[in-house]
């Protein structure tokens, strides 16, 4: 019981960390998955507190500059035009809305995580994605 | 102590099944109450349920007729996604209906859900297996998802009409309740919990010192070499031992001294740990070995309440054993064997050192006869033992007067007249019997009533002497001149008696003893007073012939067990005549013991022998003249 007890509070302490390293996980599953063969992968976010987290992705590189990034990181729904730079949706309704080139969406709804990637957005893009994502790609939109 | 021991070690059980019972009572407890929680939030859900499938629209007709409907009906979307958030409360937080698409992704139908709402349509990553599952079974699912953050159930409702699932009702219902409860519970029952520690932790000190204390307790009565019981144990043992349980068995290892001063002291403690460990392999668990001291051994048999003499069948099987080992030192064989001194029915003894004397005996008698041998004490031993006289009795007869002697004539066998008397020492018991020597002397051995005895049987010598001015010996061990007390008193009567002093013989006896130089001066003191010294029972056992060299001895009496057959054994007569020639050599007198006959006389006459002794000459009478 006492070993289970200080189990608990190490796992509750060492709990934070483990989020951001699934965190971390995901997006470079995301980002292998988007970028296969890509040296360096340059990542423009609009959420500056998330910088680190890309930062340490391999091959990432995080530029200040939208139009030096090969992908964006986009968390908030707001106006601004990305052209046609490829988006990845940080948030629900930036995914539904699709100001632009929206490939695909990782966020959390009713506490559960949702990844989803856009057939259409795929195909123009020229992006394949491997076998075992497959499952979390949409064909509608 | 023990008492307490025994309070102590309840009281702590109690305590410790006290504690683990509240423990359990209280996880239990909280078992019970998070089902009922349980059970209750499970009845709202489905009666919220329930009334979410009760707005829903009836008139589907085939499979995703629903999803058609409201694609096609933005207003009663909206319609129905209203009434179904007036379900949402802080406990129910999500209220959504989802459909399987022919992909087999879910997507929303309907989202009352005031936050995270969904869109009309869009994906929605759930547990597949759980959501396919009310597809299949059309039935009503619970899904309890402890691992989402904030929430706890899932009650997946279907919503089926004509058969045909039209989607799934999901209420999402989150709860700090059962949290809550479980951290309030949680601190007592960790004061439980450290309490169960704390004593399990006190019981596992008790239990090291316990083992700790056995460890020392037997570490104190275990001979460190053999493992066998020490005399400490010995010592405590027989004070509570009930010796009807037990026979009483004496081992010495046989040469064992040849077995060090050839091979080494080490050698010499193998052979004691394999002696030990062959006793140790043939014993049971209820027989008690003990090292006596070096080489010696003894065995406590436990036979129990059955008086069967099995015990002569288990040292034999020991000696037999220890014959037949092949013990190694240092690549050299070495053999050993062991002599067995057993004594049976112990509780026939007077005390256990008396038990004990036997079987140490029996332990000489076995060395005595060649050494690899049992020997048991006899049931004529046992006889011998219950009719002798005990310590006290021989002093109630010292004290009450009841000591005498018996004067047996010596008579001059040339012109038959008595020349001299031998006195032989009588008791008489309380029943007025006549008790010989051999009943009480054993007894009385080395004891003060042994001294006692001596000079009691001296005064009535000299009392004799005085009265009929005639020659008279009495009997003393060599081991009683040797006596500091027993020479001091001699001495002391021998002066008070001065003029009757050379009426006295002293006939010695177990003179194979060593000769020693304080011995020789006291025997030639005693003389000094007149005293007449002779050697009683010469001729057989180990006689020793440089003491003719050294004592003063005057008379050598031939010991009866050549006498009575010298009429028939021609060994007899020649030991007889040697000893006669020896005599004559040295200028002593001889006297023959034991003339039973006219036969044993004539030949006694024959051989020239000028004194004899027995009861063809005279019986011992307690009068004299």
């Amino acid at each position: 019981m006492k070993i289970v007890v200080f189990i608990l509070l190490i796992s509750s302490l060492l709990f934070s960390s483990t989020a951001v390293e699934t965190e971390k996980k995901v997006y470079a599953i995301i980002l292998k998955a988007i970028f296969p063969q890509k040296k360096s992968i340059y990542i423009w976010t609009d959420k500056p507190s998330k910088e680190a987290l890309f930062a340490a992705l391999p091959r990432v590189k995080v530029v200040k500059n939208v139009q030096d990034a090969d992908l964006l990181m986009i968390f908030k729904d707001h106006d601004r035009e990305f052209h046609k730079k490829l988006i990845f949706a940080n948030g629900y309704l930036v995914f539904q809305r699709d100001k632009g080139n929206v490939i695909g969406g990782f966020y959390w709804q009713k506490g559960r995580p949702n990844l989803v990637f856009k057939k259409s957005k795929l195909h123009k893009n020229n992006i394949k994605i491997p076998k075992n994502l497959e499952k979390y790609v949409d064909e509608r939109e | 102590m023990k008492f307490f021991n025994l309070i102590y070690f309840i009281f702590l059980s109690a305590l410790v099944a006290f504690t683990v019972y509240l423990y359990f009572n209280i996880e239990d407890l909280e078992i019970k109450v998070k089902e009922n929680i349980k059970s209750v939030i499970l009845k709202n859900t489905s009666y919220f349920s329930d009334n979410v499938l009760s707005i829903l629209p009836k008139n589907c007709i085939k499979e995703n007729d629903l999803h058609r409907i409201l694609q096609e009906n933005a207003s009663l979307r909206k319609e129905l996604e209203e009434k179904m958030q007036m379900l949402v409360t802080p406990s129910f937080k999500y209220v959504y209906m989802l459909y399987k698409d022919n992909n087999g992704n879910y997507r929303y139908l309907l989202d009352g859900s005031k936050s995270d709402k969904g869109f009309f349509d869009s994906k929605f990553n759930v547990n597949t297996k759980e959501w396919d599952k009310v597809y299949t079974t059309k039935q009503t699912n619970i899904v309890f998802q402890d691992n989402l953050d904030g929430l706890w159930i899932t009650l997946l409702q279907p919503y089926i009409t004509n058969g045909e699932v039209q989607g799934i009702v999901a209420m999402d219902f989150a709860t700090s309740i059962l949290k809550d409860f479980s951290r309030v519970v949680a601190p007592l029952k960790s004061v439980f919990f450290y309490v169960f520690i704390a004593i399990i932790f006190l019981f596992s000190v008790i239990t090291y010192q316990i083992i700790l204390q056995l460890r020392t307790k037997k570490e104190a009565i275990t001979d460190p070499l053999t493992q066998a019981y020490n005399r400490v144990y010995l010592r405590n043992f027989l004070e509570k031992i009930n010796f009807n349980h037990y026979d009483l068995a004496m081992f010495d290892l046989d040469y064992f001294k040849k077995v060090n001063d050839n091979y080494g002291h080490k050698a010499g403690d193998m052979v004691l740990q394999s002696f030990a460990t062959i006793v140790q392999n043939n014993i049971r668990n209820k027989d008690v070995f003990v090292r006596f001291g070096g080489e010696e051994f003894m065995l406590f048999i436990y036979k129990g309440k059955k008086y069967t003499h099995q015990s002569e069948a288990v040292v034999e099987r020991i000696r037999k054993a220890v014959e037949e080992s092949q013990l190694f030192y240092d690549g050299i064989m070495i053999k050993v064997t062991v002599s067995i001194g057993l004594v049976t029915d112990i509780h026939k003894y007077k005390n256990i050192q008396e038990a004990i004397k036997q079987a140490d005996e029996n332990l000489y008698e076995a060395k005595h006869k060649g050494r690899n041998l049992v020997v048991s004490c006899q049931s004529q031993k046992k006889q011998e033992q219950n009719n002798s006289l005990r310590i006290g009795e021989v002093k109630f007869a010292l004290d009450e007067g009841c000591v005498f002697c018996h004067f047996q004539p010596i008579v001059d066998l040339k012109n038959n007249t008595i020349v001299k008397y031998e006195a032989l020492v009588r008791l008489r018991d309380t029943e007025g019997r006549v008790v010989y020597p051999n009943a009480f002397l054993e007894v009385i051995e080395r004891t003060n009533i042994y001294r006692d005895l001596t000079k009691n049987v001296l005064e009535i010598v000299f009392a004799m002497i005085a009265r009929q001015k005639v020659n008279i010996s009495m009997n003393l061990n060599l081991s009683d001149i040797i006596d500091n007390a027993i020479y001091t008193m001699l001495l002391k009567e021998l002066q008070s008696h001065k003029d009757l002093s050379k009426y006295l013989t002293i006939e010695l006896l177990e003179y194979e003893a060593v000769v020693d130089e304080i011995l020789i001066k006291r025997l030639h003191d005693i003389k000094s007073y007149g005293v007449t010294i002779a050697l009683d029972d010469f001729g057989t056992g180990y006689s020793n012939f440089s003491i003719f060299e050294n004592f003063p001895i005057d008379i050598i009496k031939i010991d009866g067990s050549l006498i009575k057959e010298i009429d028939s054994s021609k060994t007899s007569l020649v030991v007889v005549q040697s000893i006669m020639s020896l005599a004559d050599g040295l200028g002593m007198e001889v006297i023959a013991e034991f003339v039973h006959n006219e036969a044993v006389l004539m030949k006694l006459k024959e051989l020239k022998i000028k004194f004899g002794q027995g009861f063809h000459l005279g019986k011992p009478q307690e009068k004299i003249g």
